[in-house]
């Protein structure tokens, strides 16, 4: 018999299963939703008002007419990097025989950082000299001497617009989940996803749910056995990634050196530079050393191929594998074994981490001491066996249980290496352990 | 004076099912006057426990609602379904996975209680902590070698 729950004092902040007030919760995330919908619609008024409706009229629907220059002058801000300056005209302009003049250049009137771009610009006007201008039909008192469109003010549109998204979003959500515990909003996540039933028996259901799709492994036929298995050594991302903070590190460094050289030969040494220069250049030459090495294991050590004569695995059943070793190696030991791994990922704070702990190493297979020869591959065959009261292959969106063949070598002269090759164990038909042997 | 309770209890064997198996039983509501209860869900369903963040799937899922015309919602309701063929229950280091059916009352004034009834699906024995020691190479399996070269 199972009674209620009893709540606890403190919440437990993580998961699901949290014990705060979910009827809260769900106000304060409405209320935030609603708060960036209101803060986005009110920025994005101000943008339109402020910038982007005046420029759209000036471009638009201002009138083309002429005008008299009187008067040009730097007008100068301070600002908080330093002075900023714009240019300002006064100007004279009839329109329906009443004369206006007002001092002018563009509708924004922005400042700029550089005074020899504004003084150029004022140079261009002659005081006395007729020019274009444009003025507002609405309001003939107001008058440009440029039509422009700043490319910033439409991309200002993006910030109250990114607000006014995430706010519906939010709201919808919330009015969406309102009242409805986990599992309800997970039933229907589900009948969305196999279909509209929710009766097991009636609604399409994956053979073995959350347990990973062989697909992947099992498109690749092997030459030997039935399946080749793929490897997730991922050496050629290692290897870029090597060679890019190769370059970038010592890059950056040697632009120093060269510095610090050329004082040296201009009979200025700087001696300060020079002693900071020498860990980094250590830590360069280390780098370098460290990516020779790995292109060097990468291209002596040979590829490593594991086929299986089946998959997926099930527990209890024993399946053949064959194991080949290229390159020109005096191998000290080659191992294989099947391994078990869980891996669970959480948020600490505002990061996501990742945790993986092996639980299960099985032996397959351990040779000691032999060569391989170049051309003339090391091959082997063995047995798997899947323990018989293994845990199957499980992905839910945080967790998982995966399993994997790896192959670690130990060869003369060189740093171990270790290869993966991942593999599905699917659940027994039945449920049980039984051990029934192939 | 008690508060109101969830009583669940299964058919038969009570406890460790296999895949394929239908689940039933019978879950009642107690110490509730019958107009405050506003609707009751049962769910089957897994969840994980440990490291990670939660995962929670629902197999099957029931609710019954003052709503749809139900008006004693105390009365003891039954649920029986087929149960699926993962994931199975498994006690793991870092990763748990946990079956149960979870029923949900929803109380007047946005009060809830719950009653579960944890079940396990089918019988994966507990992973132990890091299993350094099984490194030991024995109780090899090796057939003849086809194709080694040797020096």
């Amino acid at each position: 018999m199972s009674l209620a729950r009893n709540f606890r004092i403190v919440p437990k902040k993580r998961g699901n299963r949290s014990t705060g007030s979910k009827v809260w919760g769900k106000v304060i995330e409405c209320a935030l939703s609603a708060a960036a919908l209101v803060a986005g619609a009110i920025a994005l008024v101000v943008v339109l008002v402020k910038v982007v409706i005046p420029e759209w009229r000036v471009n638009h629907q201002f009138v083309e007419h002429t005008c008299v220059v009187l008067q040009t002058r730097l007008a100068k801000q301070e600002g908080a990097d330093g002075a900023l300056y714009r240019p300002e005209a006064r100007i004279q302009y009839s329109v329906n025989g009443e004369t206006y003049v007002t001092w002018t250049y563009s509708i924004r009137g922005r400042y700029a950082a550089s005074r020899a771009e504004v003084e150029k610009i004022l140079q261009s006007l002659e005081p006395g000299e007729e020019y274009t201008c444009w003025y507002d039909p609405a309001d003939p008192s107001v008058a440009v001497l440029v039509q422009t469109y700043s490319w910033w003010s439409w991309l200002t549109l993006a910030i109250p617009g990114s607000f006014i998204l995430i706010g519906i979003g939010g709201v919808v959500h919330s009015l969406m989940t309102w009242g409805k515990s986990a599992e309800r909003q997970a039933a229907i996540a589900q009948r969305t996803a196999h279909g509209a039933s929710f009766d097991p028996s009636r609604r399409s259901l994956p053979d073995f749910p959350h347990v990973p799709k062989p697909a992947s492994i099992t498109d690749s036929p092997g030459t030997t056995l039935a399946y080749r298995l793929p490897s997730v050594t991922g050496s050629g991302w290692k290897l870029l990634g090597g060679a890019a903070a190769c370059l970038g590190w010592n890059g950056i460094v040697a632009l120093f050196a060269c510095v610090a050289i050329s004082g040296f030969l201009e009979g200025r040494p700087d001696w300060l530079l020079t002693v900071l220069l020498i860990p980094f250049l250590v830590v360069g030459g280390g780098i370098i050393v460290y990516f020779l090495r790995y292109v060097l294991v990468a291209s002596a050590i040979g590829p490593t191929l594991v086929e299986i004569s089946e998959q997926p695995l099930h527990p209890g059943n024993h399946y053949e594998l064959f194991v080949s070793q290229t390159g020109r190696l005096r191998v000290k030991s080659l191992e294989v074994v099947l391994a078990c791994e869980e891996q669970a990922t959480f948020q600490q704070g505002t990061n996501t981490r990742r945790e993986s702990l092996r639980v299960l190493e099985q032996p397959v297979y351990r040779r000691e001491q032999f060569d391989v020869r170049h051309g003339v591959p090391f091959e082997a065959r063995c047995l798997l066996e899947v323990p018989a009261g293994a845990m199957h292959s499980f992905k839910s969106e945080h967790n998982e249980i995966s399993w994997k063949i790896i192959v670690k070598g130990e060869v003369d002269g060189w740093p171990s290496f270790t290869r993966s090759f991942p593999v599905i164990v699917y659940p027994p038909s039945n449920g049980s352990n039984g051990n029934h042997k192939r | 004076m008690n508060g109101p309770l969830v009583r669940i209890r299964f058919d038969g064997n009570g406890g460790t099912y296999r895949p394929g198996d239908t689940l039933s039983g019978e879950y009642r509501i107690e110490s509730v006057p019958a107009n405050e209860v506003k609707a009751v869900e049962v769910s089957v369903l897994w969840y994980t426990e440990g490291k990670g963040d939660e995962d929670l799937a629902v197999h099957d899922f029931w609710r019954r609602s003052a709503d749809d015309g139900d008006f004693d919602l105390r009365r003891p309701g039954r649920f029986s379904t087929i149960l699926p063929r993962s994931p199975l229950s498994y006690r793991g280091v870092l990763v748990k996975i946990r079956w149960c059916v979870r029923v949900r009352v929803f109380l007047t004034r946005g009060r809830e209680v719950m009653g579960e009834l944890a079940f396990k699906l089918g019988d994966v024995p507990a992973a132990r902590a890091p299993l350094a020691a099984a490194l030991r190479v024995q109780e090899r399996r090796e057939l003849p070698v086809a194709k080694a070269v040797l020096a």
